[in-house]
């Protein structure tokens, strides 16, 4: 590994900071004297739509690549709810590592994979609620990283966490040093896939499939893109309170809160980004905002 | 006025002509905006969008949220393009039988509107073509993220123009749009915000029964860019009428009409300190927004106070 | 049929066209050396001769971003500019072609600013080159008249649906009066059938144009403009073809004059073929064999055409009327390009000349031609020549 490149793709969502993971990494192989890229997948998705960040590490020589990663060595999972949703491992080396950020057991995780690789778990969330008093689990992530890994150092952090963070460097880097203490890790075994887990292709067009002017006629098909994968919360309703006034489906960015027969109303999970708006405005407090699973 | 009594199921459509699985952010104001411009457009309408949020969270190909007929050209030209289609539909109805009633829209963000279409406004307005042109005005290019704009207020810190040690962050004040708009003798502009879905119908419903153009700008609230919890998007736009910052009034053949009249305004801090891009704001700094803020409500009101024929 | 011989600004000719395609909408916004173009449309809508909208825009870039509403809407669309005004409206013009909205332009070429010169050269066009807009050169009045017709029906075509430029010299072209036959309106209605496009902004059918595309998608749909813009040279010929019998005017991608056991080729393209034509008649006069190839389709590129054409000549001189500042000439680089797979290749050197409306007169053409002659004997290594310019 020592002449080779090192390359990490961090999956995350939108706002919760994967691109900066990966820029810290960066930086600190870089102030250890190394040669290092971050960047990130460009794209519209928004603050909570699955989103990638990238890294490329190497230690004698500069890194030159400015292609996409396919074959990454290293996998960092920081929002959980993504397991079940994206092919994490897709690509992943034979001999490479998965880190991913769950509350669950690397014994119930392993269920999910299948491959010759390492898996790293950490319940990098509670960390960062109790140390940096919010969910976002990017710094806290890093200390997986390089206990999973050791492919940066944790002192190499300092320094760039206290340029980017400031004052909260130091819950930072706590946060990142408590994560590495509390990883566990374990093999996986190349066969035991005991959940099978199926991801859908997407079919793209050849040139001449395309209509004149790429005019789209099968208008609000958006509907068939699940946007509901995006949330961390969602709405439970409590409907001995409400009223039926329906505030909530006005307010709702999504337009998926509707009526049902009976009058009570309901989100459609499908499309609920989580967004909380329905709880905080209802008249009657008759929804409250559910942390994901 | 929004009140208890309000029963959604009663009062609006069921109908959506911006589909769910659109791609904004969790709680876009904005996306919540155009949900309620499009229910009262209704289907008969054809719409010109200007480059920016509403156009990328929509439609990537082959993809689309829109379920009306809907046509995104360039950043600055949205309504150059409503001109065309407009004189378009006018030719077909004379020469070639044409028979539907179609209104036409343009919409664009308040970089697409303020900034760099201003031009392009300017003469779709002036040549008194019958449209109308919708502003959604988040206060910055927050598609791009989060660079200043003509529309950013006073103190707002944003990635082009943050604060710092020495820079209190937009040191201009927010370009008065509607003014603007009224200043081409239109015969009908109003302001709304995202958090009031009834008075935005309202107004929507009137522009499209008016004859000319019309202009609608609209407040709405980018929690990503303005820096404040998701959930909060609706007390935001509130909090932005009821201190003042963004009166709802309406100019009807020049005629000014405060909608939302409040003898007593909230504070500005309230509005200020909920949201992070006014954070680093010293109490001089609030005090200068307060008194500004009173200024201009009081311009609006006296305007409105002023009637035809007086 | 073809009516008796008019006099006629050339100007008023494309106006006339335009006028006989019963256009729907025309947007447009003056600039010298277009404005006799617009102005002759205004005032046929103003008089109620042509039953049209015409948009008098604040600017270039609106006229264009117009007609895109217009033709997405299902309407005959208009306009025409010249130099800055190309210049301001081209982010318009690349939206036109991917949209597959079938527009008509006519560019009264002219010379692009920093010194501001209204007057006549080909840089504007050569700026606007790679938008995906078909592109044909016309030399004098009747051929704009001509192709301004041929424009609609090449354009609105189903299997083209593009946006097509008709190029005049501005001023050398522009602002001649001379003699037409026009068309009566009959025999254009026989030959331009109704605009339809297949899928309008039309609110009782939703459709949503103009989406923006992934990398995983926007390759391929550069390909499909690329392939739509190269197959539509089949409905230009088609289109030509027809015209042809219809009025005895005939046209083609590459027109060769006085070409048969020429040993040199001169290359042009506008209106100072014309000229050249003059100077070739004088050459092979005093018995030297120099003919002319004149580039009618500028995009899609004729290279099938060209090749036929030049490929039995010693020498070719090739004319370009802009420069590429830093570069090759445009039409010059282009032709190598073309004639490189050749095994036995002619000389070709290229002559930049008639910028900013100098002109190069029949007696220019020989003299040009001699020099060119004079470089590729001396063994010319690619250096810029300028012919006319003060050294």
């Amino acid at each position: 590994m020592k002449n080779d490149i090192i390359e990490i793709r961090w999956h995350g969502r939108g706002g919760q900071g994967a691109v900066t993971s990966a820029e810290l990494t960066a930086l600190a192989a870089i102030h250890e004297g190394k040669y290092a890229q971050a960047f990130p997948s460009f794209g519209p998705e928004r603050r909570g739509a699955p989103v990638l960040a990238f890294n490329r590490i190497r230690t004698d020589r500069a890194v030159r690549e400015r292609s996409g990663i396919i074959k990454p060595d290293i996998v960092v999972v920081i929002d959980p709810g993504l397991v079940s949703l994206i092919n994490v491992t897709d690509g992943l080396k034979p001999g490479g590592t998965l880190i991913v950020n769950s509350a669950r057991s690397v014994e119930d995780l392993q269920q999910d994979f299948s491959g010759d690789w390492k898996l790293a778990v950490v319940d990098a969330a509670s960390i960062a609620k109790k140390l940096l008093g919010v969910n976002i689990v990017n710094t806290t992530m890093l200390g997986a990283l390089i206990k999973a890994t050791e492919v940066i150092d944790c002192d190499s952090l300092r320094e760039p966490l206290e340029e980017r963070f400031g004052a909260r460097a130091k819950s930072n880097f706590e946060a990142c040093k408590q994560a590495a203490e509390n990883t566990v890790i374990s093999e996986i075994t190349p066969s035991g896939d005991k959940r099978p887990r199926s991801f859908a292709v997407e079919k793209l067009p050849k040139w001449n499939e395309l209509p004149v002017g790429c005019v789209v006629t099968d208008v609000g098909n958006t509907k068939a893109f699940c946007t509901g994968n995006w949330k961390s919360q969602h709405p439970e309703w409590l409907d001995s309170k409400c009223i039926k006034c329906g505030i909530c489906s006005i307010f709702c960015p999504e337009g998926c809160i509707k009526q049902q027969k009976d009058g009570f109303f309901r989100a459609d999970l499908f499309y609920c980004k989580g967004c909380g708006i329905c709880a905080r405005e209802c008249w009657t407090q008759a929804i409250k905002m559910v942390e994901e699973a | 006025m929004e009140t208890l009594s309000v029963y959604v199921p009663k009062l609006v459509t069921n109908k959506e002509y911006i589909a769910s699985g659109h791609r904004a952010c969790s709680g876009c104001g904005e996306v919540l905006a155009l949900r309620y411009v499009c229910k009262a457009l209704g289907r008969n309408t054809i719409i010109s969008n200007a480059t920016g949020c509403m156009e990328i969270i929509s439609s990537p190909l082959p993809e689309t949220a829109w379920e009306v007929s809907w046509i995104h050209t360039l950043f600055e030209n949205a309504a150059a393009v409503a001109s065309g289609i407009e004189s378009g539909l006018k030719a077909l109805k004379r020469k070639h039988g044409y028979i539907k009633d179609v209104k036409v829209v343009a919409m664009g963000g308040d970089g697409a509107t303020a900034d760099i279409g201003l031009q392009a406004l300017s003469g779709a307005l002036e040549r008194g073509h019958d449209f109308i042109y919708v502003c959604f005005d988040n206060e910055a290019y927050m598609n791009t993220g989060i660079q200043r704009s003509s529309e950013t207020p006073f103190g707002a810190s944003t990635t082009t123009a943050p604060s710092g040690k020495v820079s209190m962050g937009q040191h201009t004040w927010k370009k008065n749009m509607a003014a603007i708009a009224a200043a081409h003798n239109i015969p009908y502009v109003a302001t709304s915000c995202s958090s009031y879905p009834f008075d935005i119908m309202y107004k929507i419903e009137k522009a499209r029964k008016v004859k000319g153009p019309s202009y609608i700008h609209i407040l709405s609230v980018c929690p990503t860019g303005w820096r404040c919890p998701s959930s909060d998007t609706i007390k935001m736009g509130r909090l932005a009428v009821e201190t003042g910052v963004f009166p709802l009034y309406e100019i009807e053949n020049g005629e000014y009409k405060m909608n939302f009249d409040y003898p007593k305004l909230r504070p500005v801090e309230d509005y200020l300190t909920a949201q992070g891009r006014f954070r680093h704001l010293t109490k001089e700094q609030i005090a200068e927004i307060q008194q500004k803020v009173i200024v201009e409500y009081e311009k609006i009101k006296m305007l409105s106070s002023r009637k035809k024929g007086k | 049929m073809t009516s008796k011989r008019v006099g006629l600004e050339s100007s008023l000719g494309i106006a006339q066209a335009v006028k006989l395609a019963n256009v729907d909408v025309i947007a447009a916004y003056p600039i010298t050396p277009q404005t006799h173009i617009v102005e002759g449309l205004a005032e046929m809508v103003a008089n109620g001769e042509l039953d049209a909208e015409y948009i008098p825009v604040e600017s270039e870039h609106s006229a264009m971003s117009a007609c895109l509403g217009a033709s997405a809407v299902g309407a005959r669309t208009f306009t025409a500019t010249a130099g800055q005004g190309l210049i301001l409206m081209h982010e318009v013009v690349t939206v036109a072609s991917a949209l597959r909205l079938p527009v008509v332009m006519a560019i009264a070429n002219r010379a692009l600013s920093g010194q501001l010169s209204i007057w006549g050269d080909h840089s504007d066009v050569m700026m606007a080159r790679d938008a995906g807009w078909i592109h044909i050169f016309v030399e004098n009045g009747q051929q704009a008249f001509d192709q301004t017709l041929c424009a609609f029906r090449i354009a609105e075509h189903k299997d083209v649906m593009l946006p097509v430029a008709v190029d005049v010299d501005g001023f050398h072209a522009t602002h001649v009066i001379e003699s037409f036959y026009l068309l009566d309106q009959k025999t254009v209605n026989e030959f331009l059938p109704p605009y339809v496009h297949p899928t309008p902004l039309d609110p009782d059918n939703p459709v949503t144009m103009g989406c923006f595309a992934m990398p995983n998608y926007y390759f391929e749909t550069r390909k499909a403009l690329d392939m739509a813009l190269r197959n539509s040279k089949k409905v230009i010929l088609e289109t030509w073809e027809k015209f042809g019998a219809l009025t005895g005017r005939h046209y083609l991608p590459v027109e060769k004059y006085k070409t048969e056991n020429c040993d040199t080729l001169l290359v042009t393209m506008g209106s100072f073929s014309e000229n050249a034509m003059m100077a070739v008649d004088r050459m092979q006069e005093s018995g030297k064999k120099v003919g002319l190839v004149r580039l009618r389709l500028w995009r899609p590129f004729p290279t099938e055409e060209l090749v036929a054409a030049l490929s039995g000549a010693k020498n070719v001189i090739v004319l370009d009327r802009a420069i590429s500042l830093g570069g090759p000439g445009p039409v010059c680089s282009e032709i190598k390009a073309a004639l490189y797979p050749l095994e036995k290749k002619p000389h070709v050197v290229g002559i930049i000349g008639g910028l900013g409306g100098r002109d190069i007169s029949p007696e220019n053409f020989i003299a040009l031609v001699e020099l060119g002659l004079e470089k590729i004997k001396t063994g010319h290594t690619g250096e810029i020549i300028m012919f006319g310019v003060r050294e």
